[in-house]
Formats: structure tokens, C-alpha cells, sequence
């Protein structure tokens, strides 16, 4: 029981953290002109992946969407890497804060049938 | 989920709950912005039988990194002649630990330190802000610990816990369920939030809960509002 309790604090931390240690599928956006490429974006449902959004304009904008529930702000010439899901199969919006009508884009989730 | 269930007891063990004051406020959610400016409203009103408190408070605050924001409030009360004056100062600083849906559950911490208008009595405070996402759903817990000091006040510790249970209806209706727990109270109530967009970072959030304190021997419910401009 000691050696139990010596260990709690570890033990608490590996319960809360829990990393991803595999790979997480990567997907990439190019941010041109105020407009996402590609508009549209399948991604499997059922797992985390990442979006990692290039912005090539000069200006910064905000990702943002409430059906993802994600926000994020990428810097003008740079890239920044977005974390979704586990999403259900669906069609999730998103646009950018700054540009809500020409920048915006639609993640799919579909459903990956087993090879075998 | 068995494994969550069973870290929020222990965490919630490991917490010694003893606080005064009011314990019921805003819950606290882990996600930092960068370029954001901000203006707050709280007001809380809190109803027992033989008494109404009565506070508010104003602050501005600003992000200055990616992940780390800082907010100044002034702190005004209701004094027991019935009048409406300030009544303590503070700073707030909030870091985002993890990025936002990297992990198994985001990360933060927030710090606050505050005085006393007139009195040397000081307050500060560490807590540890997780959110966990279910589907459509959040929930939001906030462990804090808190020590206070000063010539005009008792040098103690305390510890509050914070939970919210939210469903992201909409953007403009996010109902929830609030928990708050302090010395000798326990409190539970619904809770409404929502945001609505303007052009490029500007928005406004609001908050509007009303918490009853569990035991129910006599009365005491707390309505709290907050309201919140970013740009």
C-alpha cells in the first residue's frame, strides 16, 4: 500500500494526461486570398486527427467552429496544427473569424470501412 | 470513462474543501486566445433569509502570448449600511497547459491575487482548470486552492471545486449544470451561456446561473450573471 501511495502522484498524471502516443492522421489546408484549399475536407469519423492549416496571406486570421468546438488563431506565413474528433459521421462547418465570407470549409466525417 | 470517474475521486479526496465567502462565481474553462482584449461584467446576488449579498465586479484583461492572458477587476460590494462601494482589487492570469483537443482532456491554470480596499488583507489563489468533450458535450472542473493574509485577516487556507456540464446547443444557447463547493456549502443549479459573433474578433458571451445551496434547511440561492465583450 505504501509503495502504492508513493507512486499516487505518477499514477494521477498518467490518469489525467494520457497522450496519444500513435500517430495522429494529419490533414493539410492552405489558407490563400482569404479562402481555405481545400473547401472540403474528408477525414475518417471515429478518431483524432489534425488539421494543419498553412496561411499564406499576410494577414492573420482565426479558425473557428462551434460544430467543432474549436478556435485557433494562425499567424500570417505560418502554420498551425488543429486537433479534432473523435467525430460521429457528419458534416462539421468551420470558417475564419476574420474573413466569415469568403474563408470558410466543411469537414466531412466518414465512416472507414474495414479493408477486410 | 470508468477511468475518468475514478481520477475525479481521487482528485476530489485529495482536495481538503474548506472555504468562506462567497463560493459560487464563474467556472473557468482552460482555452487561451492570442490578440484578444476583453471587458467583464460580473454580478451576483445571493439570497438567505435573513440577508442579500450583493457584488459585482468590472475588469479588462488582454492576452499577452498564445497561451497566457491576464485580466485586472475592481471589486465592488454592498456594505452592511446598504451601501454600494468598492471593495478589493485584483489580477488574474490564466495559461493554457495543453492545446486545445491534443489530449485526452485540456489543460490550464489560473492564478489570482487580490486585495482589500483599505484593509491589509490579502488573497491568493492557484486553481487547475480541465475541460473533457463528449460528443457535443463539455464538462468543466476547476480545483482551487487559496491562502489569505494580512494584519485584517485570519491567515488560513482554503480549497473550492467548480464543475460544469454543458451542452453546445447552439452558439447563442448552451444550457449547463454547476456544481460549487466551499466551506459549508454545496451548491447546484442550471445554468444558461452563449455567444453571439460579430465581425472579426469582436463577440459577446453571457453567462446566467442560479445555484441553491444543497442541505435546503433554509434558504439560500445565488443568481449570478456575467456578461463579456472580446475584440
Amino acid at each position: 500500500m505504501d509503495r502504492l501511495m508513493r507512486h499516487f502522484p505518477a499514477f494521477g498524471l498518467w490518469l489525467f494526461a494520457a497522450p496519444i502516443w500513435a500517430e495522429v492522421p494529419a490533414f493539410e489546408l492552405v489558407l490563400k486570398d482569404h479562402l481555405f484549399y481545400p473547401a472540403k475536407v474528408e477525414v475518417p469519423s471515429g478518431q483524432k486527427v489534425r488539421l494543419i492549416i498553412h496561411n499564406q496571406d499576410d494577414t492573420p486570421e482565426e479558425f473557428d467552429s462551434f460544430d467543432l468546438n474549436r478556435e485557433k488563431v494562425v499567424f500570417p506565413q505560418r502554420k498551425a496544427t488543429i486537433y479534432i474528433g473523435p467525430l460521429k459521421p457528419g458534416t462539421y462547418e468551420f470558417f475564419g473569424e476574420f474573413n466569415p465570407h469568403t474563408a470558410r470549409g466543411e469537414v466531412i466525417a466518414v465512416e472507414v470501412k474495414d479493408a477486410d | 470513462m470508468w477511468r475518468f470517474a475514478f481520477a475525479m475521486l481521487l482528485m476530489a479526496a485529495s482536495l481538503s474543501i474548506r472555504a468562506d465567502g462567497t463560493v459560487v462565481d464563474k467556472v473557468y474553462h482552460p482555452i487561451v486566445l492570442p490578440n484578444e482584449h476583453r471587458v467583464e461584467w460580473r454580478f451576483m446576488s445571493r439570497q438567505t433569509e435573513e440577508k442579500n449579498i450583493l457584488a459585482q465586479r468590472i475588469g479588462y484583461g488582454q492576452s499577452l502570448s498564445e497561451t497566457v492572458t491576464v485580466e485586472f477587476y475592481l471589486l465592488g460590494e454592498r456594505d452592511r449600511d446598504d451601501n454600494f462601494g468598492i471593495e478589493a482589487y485584483e489580477l488574474e492570469s490564466r495559461w493554457m497547459i495543453t492545446e486545445q483537443g491534443r489530449y485526452w482532456a485540456d489543460w490550464g491554470m489560473v492564478f489570482e491575487l487580490e486585495k482589500r480596499h483599505g484593509l491589509d488583507a490579502w488573497e491568493a489563489s492557484a486553481g487547475l482548470l480541465m475541460e473533457k468533450e463528449f460528443g457535443r458535450n463539455s464538462l468543466t472542473l476547476n480545483w482551487f486552492s487559496i491562502y489569505e493574509w494580512g494584519n485584517d485577516i485570519q491567515d488560513e487556507w482554503e480549497g473550492e471545486f467548480r464543475m460544469q456540464y454543458r451542452f453546445r446547443w447552439k452558439p447563442q444557447v448552451q444550457p449547463s449544470l454547476e456544481l460549487f463547493v466551499g466551506e459549508d456549502f454545496v451548491g447546484i443549479g442550471p445554468a444558461l451561456m452563449g455567444i453571439q459573433r460579430f465581425e472579426a474578433q469582436k463577440q459577446l458571451k453571457w453567462e446566467l446561473g442560479f445555484i441553491s445551496e444543497l442541505s435546503g434547511v433554509t434558504k439560500d440561492h445565488t443568481l449570478r450573471f456575467v456578461l463579456e465583450y472580446e475584440f
